[in-house]
């Protein structure tokens, strides 16, 4: 270990990371995360050594960096990768305890004495619950001050609040707060999930919105984990397969789960006719969007490169610069832009057309017209970038090779497709490719341009525009019923399919440079 | 027809191609520049305004004004943005300069190894690098959402809802920049490193003094890119920031144009505001995009 004219930079460095970061360690340790602590634990230390030892010299460059690659790239891609083989939807959203907790939470009213309540507001923000029994108001009892959120639906569960009786005359701290003020300020959210125990020991919570009853937990958890609902003695157990618990008769009973499902998404891809229909439309057209959007904008940001390298013709470096506004403007400013431009009944378009044609084409509402429109815009978007490459490539070309090919007596189409066009492409093809890849997942373009519209027939949430990486993120966010399960699976197809043509790429250019 | 004559035909075939060309290019830019002058919300389809008002520009920039209510008693009603438009550029701005910095610290060091430095699985990591940076960002929202607010809950500046979250999860997309950088480093030849380390400097000082210096032209060019791609970014910005203003240039002026009720205006004069000066940077420094996007491409 070398030491820098005596000062131990390096060494005090790494102590100025690596302490901050054991703090927080700690701190997601107590929280009760222990994989998640041990996991930056090991990370620290790894890092640590790398920075202070000789032989991780190398690793020093690269730890930042493989760091926020592996938590912002890798991470999701294994994340998704575990989702895809689980029950994981709005159906089934929650884990297994967390169901089983809202079963033990779960009361029903016993006896007949029932209580009016008012909330008292403290100074601090906090609140005491006070209660008085509806049929003999001298018995009246108020709770410690304890803290609700508007709004907030309570997610562990909590000890319940000790009520002690409260003396004749004797009134609670605070601003008192009537049953309507409590509803609507949201505060019975939270109040729903606390239990309180009045001092004999019996639990009360909130029955409605208007009163507090006495209660007892519904389900007792028997040791084969089966539960028995106290009330109708019915016996419910943990289907796993499904996600959720049945009772005798197969009846799905309160609210799923997650589970795993093994291949289960993954078939339903290639079986389920309501997925399977709209996946392979989908795919098909992603397919036809990708590969039209690279062969137009290449062909027009050749063409216009061919011209612009012709020296003879003025004005050239103007016509470039305005050429390649459309690539210089943000593309989520341009695809808006294009939104109102092609719209149905007010936009540009739609007038220019009626006003010299007498026609308006079904931008937003034909399937046929919507895809004309986005391959339009792509190619607005997508040409300059094209036409910078291509230039590029003529520019290596060397003047001599058109010079002899003009001895020849040739012409420039002869010259462009003999000539120009075979020494050009081959080095272009992985720039294609990427370019393809690009286009296969271009989210922003559709969700921007048209959501997916119009609705596909018959195909669920699925829409005639949308790409597969459109599809997914509805079904993962926009789906009525929220499947993080299945789009995971289709993320995870996705990602083959793109991730075999990145592969296909890298060997063509292996070929070329070597790496 | 002389060989003369067949020239200057062709001479102004092509000029009238690409000024027709450029026409269709620009007047969507008219057009939204005229629908940001215009009175009420109407889509862009005018190339000049038919009632010129800057009450667009004023709500924008988060000047209060007079709106007309009700036309027949000519009562109005005073209107400013709650959230003043222009800061959701301002916050774009301040993102995309901190993630594009980072992005250049850790994809310029992470590239000095594989370029100058020899380890294990070096070319198989560089490939996964690219294999697995196709993975489309939209669908690790799930992922990034269960990382912020994890984050969040221990240290809140970088939970959800905060532009230093967005910016960390920014970070993760270095693949791209990592093999640029690399390349341009393979071109500048190893020579001076190695005769200043024989000198005495320090491997580290090799890579700082002479390397660093010698890469500035590729350091622009990723500057320049992975700023233009974090200003139009949208699906990750949207589902992370939530209150309006933290938002983005790109989720705000998606808010504009609801299902609903779309504020053309309001969303022309916000774009006409932001778009310009990031185009005229971008022009300037077009040198230096052009080149490193051809040498990238004969590269990659």
């Amino acid at each position: 270990m070398s030491f820098n004219g005596g000062v131990p930079i390096r060494q005090i460095l790494v102590a100025l990371v690596v302490i901050p970061v054991l703090y927080l360690v700690f701190n997601i340790y107590l929280a009760g995360s222990f994989l998640v602590a041990l996991a930056m634990l090991v990370v620290t230390c790894l890092g640590a050594l790398i920075y202070l030892c000789d032989w991780g010299y190398t690793y020093r460059y690269l730890f930042p960096g493989f760091l926020g690659f592996g938590l912002f790239v890798i991470f999701p891609i294994v994340y998704m990768v575990f989702l895809s083989f689980t029950k994981y939807s709005s159906q089934n959203l929650l884990y297994f305890d967390r169901s089983l907790a809202l079963f033990r939470q779960e009361t029903y009213p016993v006896g007949n004495a029932t209580y009016t309540y008012k909330l008292y507001a403290q100074d601090d923000g906090s609140f005491i619950l006070y209660l008085e029994d509806e049929k003999d108001p001298t018995k009246r009892y108020a709770s410690e001050p304890f803290e609700l959120k508007a709004g907030e639906q309570l997610k562990e569960e909590q000890e319940p609040g000790i009520l002690r009786a409260l003396a004749k005359g004797e009134e609670p701290k605070g601003k008192a707060l009537e049953v309507a003020q409590v509803t609507r300020e949201k505060l019975f959210i939270p109040m729903r999930g606390r239990q309180f125990s009045l001092p004999d020991g019996t639990l009360v919570g909130m029955q409605g919105l208007q009163k507090f009853a006495s209660r007892e937990r519904l389900w007792t958890i028997n040791a084969d984990g089966t539960l028995t609902n106290k009330k109708d003695k019915t016996i419910i157990r943990p289907d796993f397969k499904q996600g959720y618990f049945v009772n005798d008769k197969g009846e799905k009973v309160g609210v799923g789960f997650r589970t795993f499902s093994g291949f289960d998404n993954y078939i339903r891809i290639l079986t389920d006719p309501r997925i399977q229909g709209p996946f392979f439309k989908i795919f098909l057209w992603t397919v036809a969007f990708s590969a039209i959007s690279v062969l137009s904008s290449f062909s027009l940001g050749m063409l216009l490169a061919v011209i612009l390298e012709w020296k003879e013709l003025r004005f050239r470096r103007a016509y470039r610069t305005l050429l390649i506004l459309p690539y210089a403007v943000p593309a989520v400013l341009s695809i808006l832009i294009f939104k109102g431009l092609f719209n149905q009944e007010f936009g540009a378009v739609n007038e220019f057309l009626r006003g010299i044609f007498g026609f308006a084409p079904e931008w937003e509402t034909n399937p046929w017209g919507a895809r004309v429109m986005i391959l339009l815009v792509n190619l607005w978007l997508g040409y300059p970038y094209m036409m910078l490459i291509c230039t590029g490539m003529l520019q290596s070309i060397p003047d001599t090779l058109y010079e002899a090919s003009a001895i020849d007596g040739s012409n420039p189409l002869v010259d462009f497709f003999k000539l120009t066009l075979p020494l050009v492409l081959p080095p272009l093809v992985p720039i294609l490719i990427s370019s393809f890849a690009f286009n296969f997942n271009n989210f922003n373009l559709i969700y921007l341009l048209t959501a997916g519209g119009p609705k596909m027939v018959g195909g669920g949430i699925a829409g005639e525009t949308d790409l597969l990486v459109n599809y997914t993120f509805n079904i993962a966010f926009r789906d009525s019923g929220t499947n993080y399960g299945l789009a995971s699976a289709i993320a995870t197809v996705l990602f083959i399919i793109v991730g075999f043509l990145a592969w296909i790429n890298l060997k063509m250019t292996g070929r070329n440079v070597k790496i | 027809m002389n060989a003369e004559q067949k020239v200057l035909v062709r001479k102004v075939c092509a000029h009238a191609f690409v000024i027709g060309f450029l026409i269709l290019v620009l007047v969507p830019f008219v057009m939204v520049i005229s629908a940001s002058l215009r009175q009420g919300d109407f889509a862009p389809s005018r190339l000049l305004p038919d009632k010129v008002s800057l009450d667009h520009w004023k709500f924008v920039l988060g000047i209060p004004y007079q709106e007309v209510v009700n036309p027949a008693t000519g009562e109005t009603r005073m209107v400013k943005a709650g959230t003043p438009p222009l800061l959701w550029f301002w916050n774009s701005i301040k993102i995309s300069l901190v993630s594009s910095a980072g992005i250049i610290l850790l994809s310029s060091t992470a590239a000095y190894a594989f370029a100058r430095l020899r380890f294990k699985f070096r070319t198989t990591t560089l490939g996964a690098l690219l294999i697995l940076q196709m993975f489309p960002m939209v669908l690790s929202l799930v992922a990034f959402y269960v990382i912020l607010d994890f984050t969040g809950q221990h240290l809140r500046l970088i939970g959800l809802n905060t532009q230093l979250g967005l910016i960390m999860v920014y970070l993760g997309g270095i693949s791209n920049y990592i093999w640029m950088i690399k390349g341009y480093f393979e071109t500048i030849p190893a020579s001076m490193e190695e005769s200043a380390r024989i000198d005495g400097a320090s491997q580290f000082q090799t890579f700082i003094r002479i390397l660093l210096p010698m890469s500035l032209p590729i350091f622009a060019v990723v500057f320049i890119l992975s700023f233009i791609s974090y200003m139009s970014e949208y699906p990750v910005a949207s589902v992370v920031l939530q209150s309006s203003d933290n938002w983005t240039l790109a989720v705000g002026a998606n808010s504009f144009l609801y299902e609903q009720e779309k504020l053309w205006g309001r969303f022309a004069a916000l774009a006409v505001l932001s778009g310009v000066p990031i185009t005229v940077v971008f022009l300037l420094c077009q040198r230096f995009v052009i080149g490193g996007l051809t040498s990238g491409g004969v590269k990659e």
